[in-house]
C-alpha cells in the first residue's frame, strides 16, 4: 500500500503541495501531469531521496516519513534508466539482492531475465543495449530485491510505439505476478487507461482530481483535467434552467448556450460553466434521422477529416464554434466525409459533461 | 601555413630544452649519479614526502572534492575558489605564509612542536609545502571525477539497500576512481617538482629539485645536470601514467 497524505516537497523553484494519493495492496496507481510538473520529485520523495516539507508517506501502513531510503524496500526506475555502467547486465540485476546463500541470488537473477527476455544479455556491458533492454534491466534490478513498492517514472518514455506495447505487457505480467504496489508517473493518458486502476491529475502542484481511470476520464472536474486528458471539446457558456422542479439527485433539465451553439443538458447548477464534449458522443450523419432519441440536432460544416487505422476524428465548426467528434474509419468512408461539406450532427443531453 | 608555423615554434621551446638535457648527460655522469648517496636520499626523500603529501591530500581532498561536487551548502563557491587559490601563489610566497603559520613562532607551531611535528628544517616542513601546492589539482581532479557520475546512481543504489557510505563506495568510488588516482599522481608529480616554498620551509634535508638548486650555485651547471635528468626521467615516467590512466577512462565511456 502507498499512502500521502497532504505531501508538500519543493521542486527547483516551486512546490507540490497537499498531494494526497492512495494505491491499495497491489494495486496500479498513475500520476498524470504535464513535463516539469514534479512528477519525479514527487516519487524521489516517496523513496526518501527528497525531504518532505510537510505531510507523511506511509508505505506498507507503516509512517516511513522519516525512514532512510535503504529501509524503506521500494523499487525505482528512472526514466533515464541509469543502470551501473561499470557492472554487467547480471550483476546490475543482482546488484539488491542481499540474500546470497545457496545461489538465491543466481536463481532470482535468471528468473527475472528469463521473464523479461533478458536471459542472453547476462554477461554483457549495460553500455551497448537498446532503450527497451535498458529498461527492462532497470525494472529488473528493481524488482530483484523483492520490494513490495515499485516506483516507475516515465517508464515508456523513451522507447518506440511498438516496444512500448510489450513493456506495458511485460509490466502489467510482472505486477500481477510478483504483487507489488505500483505507482506510475506519466505525461501519458494512453498508460492511465492501459493500466491505471487509481490515476491522479497533477496540475499547478496540485492534484486536480483523482479517482479510476475510467471516470477522471469521462467526467474531469476540471477545464485542466478535461484539456489534458483530451477528454473532449471544452466548450465555455452559461446554464439556462429549463424547468423549475429538481429532478432526482438535484439535477435540471437546462439550455447551454456558448456562442451560436445551443445544447439541452442536464445541469446542477445556472450560470457560468465548461462543458466537455467527447468526440465518441458527437453523432454524425448526412441527413436528420428521425425519431425520439438525442434532443440536440445541428448542422456543422467540416474543416477537415483525420484517419486513424481504427478512428477518424472529425473537425467541425458550427458557426464558428470548434467541435471534434470521432467516428469508425468505416463510417467516415461509408458518409464520405469530406472538408468543406454540411453535416447533421446529434448529441444526448444527458452525454454533455458540464463542470 | 603560419598556423602551423606558430605551434611548431611553441612545440619546439617545450621538447628543445628537455631533450637536450637528456642528451647533455654521459652514460658515466648518470652512472656516477646513480651511486651517489646524497642524490640517491635525496631523490628517496622526495619520493617519500611526496607520497605522504599525496595520501593526505587523499585523505582530506577526497571528502571536500565530494561535498563540492554533490551537496549544495552556502559558501560553496567561496570554499572552491579558496582550495583552488594556491595555484596563483607564488611558490616562495606560499613557503613565508607557510612558515608564518606553521614556524615556531605561531600558535599553531607550537601546538604542532609539541607533538613532534616541527616544520622548520625537518620532512615535515617538506610535506607542508607538497601539500600545499598538489592539493588544488586533487581536490580539483576529484570534484569533477565526482561531477561526471550522474548523483541518481547512488540514489538507485539507495533504494536497492545500500546505505550512503556504500553506495558511495560501490558506484561513485569505481566510476570516478580513475580519475581521481590520475589526480593523485599528477599531484604527486606536481609535489616532487615542488622547489619555491619547500626551500624556505626546509633546505635541509635537501629535497631533489633543493639538492639541484644547491649543487648549481655551489658547483656549476654540470654538477646540476645529472640529477636533474635523473628528476626529468622520472616526470616522464608519472607523465605516461597519467595519459595512460586518463586515456583509458575515456576509452570506457
Amino acid at each position: 500500500m502507498i499512502r500521502l497524505e497532504d505531501v508538500a516537497v519543493r521542486v527547483g523553484g516551486f512546490r507540490l503541495e497537499q498531494i494526497t494519493i492512495e494505491v491499495p495492496p497491489g494495486g496500479y496507481g498513475l500520476v498524470i501531469g504535464p513535463t516539469g510538473s514534479g512528477k519525479t520529485t514527487l516519487l524521489e520523495a516517496i523513496a526518501g531521496h527528497v525531504p518532505l516539507e510537510a505531510g507523511q508517506v506511509h508505505l506498507r501502513g507503516k509512517n516511513v516519513s522519516r525512514t532512510p531510503p535503504e529501509s524503506r524496500r521500494v523499487g525505482f526506475v528512472y526514466q533515464q534508466y541509469l543502470l551501473f555502467p561499470h557492472l554487467t547486465v547480471g550483476d546490475n540485476i543482482g546488484y539488491g539482492i542481499r540474500d546470497s546463500g545457496a545461489g538465491h541470488r543466481e536463481a532470482r537473477i535468471r528468473e527475472l531475465a528469463q521473464m523479461l527476455g533478458l536471459a542472453p544479455l547476462l554477461g554483457r556491458g549495460v553500455t551497448g543495449l537498446s532503450g527497451g533492454e535498458q529498461q527492462r534491466v532497470a525494472l529488473a534490478r528493481a524488482l530483484a530485491p523483492r520490494p513490495s513498492i515499485l516506483l516507475l517514472d516515465e517508464p515508456f518514455a523513451a522507447v518506440d510505439p511498438a516496444t512500448r506495447r510489450v513493456l506495458r505487457q511485460q509490466l502489467r505480467a510482472l505486477h500481477e505476478r510478483e504483487g507489488v504496489t505500483t505507482l506510475q508517473v506519466t505525461h501519458d493518458f494512453e498508460d492511465a487507461m492501459r493500466l491505471g486502476d487509481v490515476v491522479a491529475v497533477l496540475a499547478e502542484g496540485r492534484i486536480a482530481q483523482a479517482g479510476a481511470p475510467e471516470e477522471v476520464f469521462r467526467y474531469p472536474k476540471s477545464p485542466f483535467v478535461a484539456e489534458f486528458l483530451g477528454s473532449g471539446t471544452v466548450l465555455r457558456g452559461r446554464v439556462e434552467r429549463l424547468t423549475p422542479e429538481h429532478r432526482a439527485e438535484g439535477r435540471f433539465a437546462g439550455r447551454f448556450r456558448s456562442g451560436a451553439l445551443t445544447l439541452e443538458v442536464v445541469a446542477e447548477r445556472e450560470g457560468d460553466v465548461y462543458a466537455v464534449l467527447r468526440p465518441a458522443d458527437l453523432m454524425v450523419s448526412r441527413t436528420p434521422t428521425v425519431g425520439p432519441a438525442p434532443r440536440n440536432r445541428f448542422t456543422a460544416r467540416i474543416v477537415r477529416v483525420e484517419r486513424g487505422s481504427a478512428v477518424a476524428n472529425v473537425y467541425l465548426d458550427v458557426q464558428g464554434t470548434a467541435l471534434v467528434a470521432a467516428v469508425t474509419t468505416a463510417t467516415a468512408e461509408e458518409l464520405r466525409l469530406a472538408a468543406g461539406e454540411e453535416i447533421s450532427v446529434a448529441v444526448k443531453a444527458t452525454a454533455v459533461h458540464l463542470i | 601555413m603560419a598556423l602551423w608555423f606558430l605551434a611548431a615554434l611553441l612545440v619546439l621551446f617545450v621538447a628543445g630544452p628537455l631533450a637536450r638535457l637528456l642528451l647533455q648527460a654521459s652514460p658515466a655522469s648518470l652512472g656516477a649519479a646513480f651511486r651517489d648517496p646524497e642524490l640517491f636520499a635525496s631523490i628517496w626523500l622526495t619520493a617519500l614526502a611526496a607520497t605522504g603529501a599525496t595520501i593526505l591530500s587523499l585523505l582530506l581532498g577526497v571528502p571536500l572534492a565530494y561535498l563540492l561536487a554533490r551537496v549544495p551548502f552556502p559558501g560553496r563557491r567561496l570554499v572552491a575558489g579558496l582550495v583552488e587559490l594556491p595555484v596563483v601563489v607564488p611558490h616562495p610566497v606560499a613557503g613565508i605564509a607557510l612558515l608564518l603559520f606553521l614556524g615556531r613562532q605561531s600558535a599553531v607551531g607550537q601546538v604542532l612542536a609539541r607533538v613532534g611535528l616541527e616544520v622548520v628544517n625537518r620532512v615535515p616542513g617538506i610535506v607542508a609545502g607538497m601539500l600545499f601546492v598538489s592539493a588544488p589539482i586533487v581536490v580539483s581532479a576529484a570534484r569533477e571525477a565526482f561531477r561526471s557520475v550522474d548523483p541518481r546512481l547512488e540514489r538507485v543504489a539507495r533504494t536497492l539497500g545500500d546505505t550512503g557510505w556504500h553506495a558511495f563506495r560501490r558506484v561513485t568510488l569505481p566510476l570516478a576512481g580513475r580519475s581521481v588516482v590520475a589526480g593523485a599522481v599528477l599531484g604527486w608529480a606536481r609535489s616532487v617538482s615542488e622547489f619555491g616554498s619547500i626551500v624556505i620551509l626546509t633546505y635541509n634535508p635537501k629535497v631533489a629539485s633543493v639538492l639541484i638548486y644547491d649543487r648549481f650555485t655551489l658547483f656549476g651547471l654540470s654538477a646540476a645536470v645529472p640529477a636533474a635528468v635523473i628528476l626529468l626521467l622520472l616526470a616522464l615516467v608519472v607523465f605516461v601514467v597519467v595519459q595512460l590512466l586518463q586515456s583509458d577512462g575515456t576509452a570506457r565511456q
